[in-house]
């Protein structure tokens, strides 16, 4: 198989210290895992990371010292976990800067991207201390003159994204909710797909309008199954709530998260580490 | 996680998720976000009882799911189970966006006498004392959905002060919620539309950090009738109601 397929360590390599970062599913579901537990293995730096609704990934990046600001509008462990704990301290102590959105307007902004915009019009944020926090102007509908949020541009260097099926070139399906991974997909300079599966092309030509991600965006393929552990995969695993709680528990112990990285190692590095390296351009 | 609770906070949980169905209205498009294990439960119960025609949306994007164990993460794939349709997140924020969502179910960490809610911060933002997780959804939704249900299931003057510090969503709050009453927003302000049954009027007054009005004269909240329970518990056979008590 020619095409971008890379292994994890190599696709976590083009994330570079700094960079911002949207990293694509949604709380415990279909999140990139593995790719940001490699980021925190090679010892990334000072990354911008973009989410709409984070958890696992975004906590654990905190955790790691490899993230300096998060542009989110929640970052936590539902009712099952309650407060993501690496993200509140980084918060608290300052080290992570908490860019504070909604949902809506971390979309509005990856929209501004995607659409070739500087910012984005908005509705709501009416009696919120958001926009006054985070720096959102209003501004005046030059047609009505009604007043409405304008969210700057966020133009992420890489979306990173974990899909069920990819091929080698770098088309994917994703099964189950897209959230925001397509629109990511298209506001960011770049793609990085993890997969489950690495398919053939012709998976994608029998269904071509299920390819939400074309290959043409995609940077680097990595096949990694499990990625997105512990959270879910649909159609493949639903998320293991008992090893959410184990990440919690050595997270919060000195030395507890290199041993959680180190005990992810051989399962996120498997699978990619045995094929061979693909072209990267 | 799932531990085991008291059967005073059960019966908490489980009126709430009556309480919170009895605001569906038959035929109204219906949104929760995340780390909403109660709305998710009261979409369950109002779809068996009084609205049967409810559309339900959720952020997996499953338009009319019906799942068969409720997810403990509110973003589960379970949320798409039976769905007739895909409607993805963002589509459901548009459609809050120009004013074509019926009803949102938010919660708050802090909920104060205007209605406003705080899910950001506890103290200076720039240097908190609690990183609270934020408001997802709620700041663009609280203003543009046609109507907001607000709940929080811990009831003391901390989680409902006068005013909230810090605001991170303000809007269309119609009524809140709690393990002690439900307050209404009528001309700006929360007021007590009822209280539970067994809550004493002081007992509210003395939970609630701003004036909620007559206590006394208030009507009881009807308990839960047996086919509310039944419904319940067809709705959510495991629980996962009570894991926002945990």
């Amino acid at each position: 198989m020619a095409g971008i397929l890379v292994s994890l360590p190599e696709a976590a390599r083009l994330a570079g210290d700094g960079q911002m970062i949207a990293l694509g599913g949604n709380s415990l579901t279909r999140i990139p895992s593995a790719f940001a537990r490699e980021l925190a293995r090679q010892g990334r730096r000072g990354l911008r990371l973009v989410k709409t609704a984070g958890a696992y990934d975004i906590d654990l990046l905190c955790a790691a010292g490899a993230a300096e600001e998060v542009h989110s509008g929640y970052v936590g462990f539902e009712n099952l976990f309650g407060l993501a704990p690496a993200y509140r301290r980084g918060v608290e102590t300052g080290a992570v800067r908490a860019v504070e959105h909604a949902c809506y307007t971390v979309i509005a902004g990856l929209r501004a991207s995607a659409y070739g915009i500087p910012s984005q019009p908005v509705a709501g944020l009416q009696g919120s201390d958001v926009p006054g926090l985070t720096g959102f102007r209003e501004a005046r509908d030059p047609y009505t003159g009604e007043k409405v949020f304008m969210i700057p541009r966020i133009r992420p260097r890489w979306a990173v994204l974990h899909v069920p099926w990819a091929d080698a070139e770098g088309n994917a399906r994703i099964e189950g909710g897209t959230f925001e991974d397509v629109l990511m997909s298209r506001a960011a300079e770049g793609v990085i797909l993890t997969a489950e599966r690495i398919v053939e092309t012709s998976f994608f030509e029998e269904r071509p309008e299920r390819t939400q991600i074309p290959a043409f965006l995609v940077h680097a393929v990595a096949h990694v199954p499990g990625g997105a552990r512990p959270g879910a995969c649909p159609p493949f695993y639903d998320l293991d709530e008992g090893a959410v709680a184990r990440y919690l528990e050595e997270a919060a112990s000195p030395g507890g998260l290199a041993a959680h990285l180190a005990a992810w190692e051989e399962a996120d590095r498997g699978a990619g580490a045995a094929r061979p390296a693909g072209r990267i351009s | 996680m799932r531990r085991e609770l008291s059967p005073e906070k059960r019966r908490a949980a489980d009126r709430m998720a009556v309480f919170l169905a009895r605001q569906i209205r038959d035929g109204e498009l219906v949104f929760h976000g995340v780390a909403s294990a109660l709305p998710m439960t009261a979409v369950g119960i109002a779809r068996r009882l009084h609205a049967p025609n409810l559309i339900y949306l959720n952020i997996p994007g499953g338009v009319d799911a019906r799942p068969a164990r409720l997810p403990g993460s509110t973003v589960g794939v379970q949320l798409l189970e039976g769905a007739r349709a895909h409607f993805n997140l963002i589509e459901i924020f548009d459609l809050s966006a120009r004013g074509a969502l019926d009803l949102a179910f938010l919660g708050g960490a802090q909920i104060d006498g205007r209605g406003d809610i705080n899910l950001s911060y506890i103290g200076d933002p720039k240097r908190p004392k609690v990183r609270l997780p934020g408001g997802a959804g709620s700041a663009c939704i609280l203003p543009t959905a046609k109507r907001t249900v607000l709940w929080r299931t811990a009831h003391d003057p901390r989680s409902f002060p006068e005013r909230c510090a810090w605001v991170t969503a303000s809007g269309k709050v119609d009524r809140v919620i709690t393990p002690l009453c439900i307050f209404r927003k009528e001309a700006g302000r929360l007021r007590i539309e009822s209280r539970h049954a067994g809550v004493a009027p002081e007992t509210v007054r003395e939970a609630t950090g701003f004036d909620p009005g007559p206590c006394e004269e208030v009507f009881e909240t009807p308990e839960p009738t047996p086919e509310e329970a039944a419904a319940l518990q067809a709705a959510d056979p495991e629980g996962v109601r009570f894991l926002e008590f945990a």
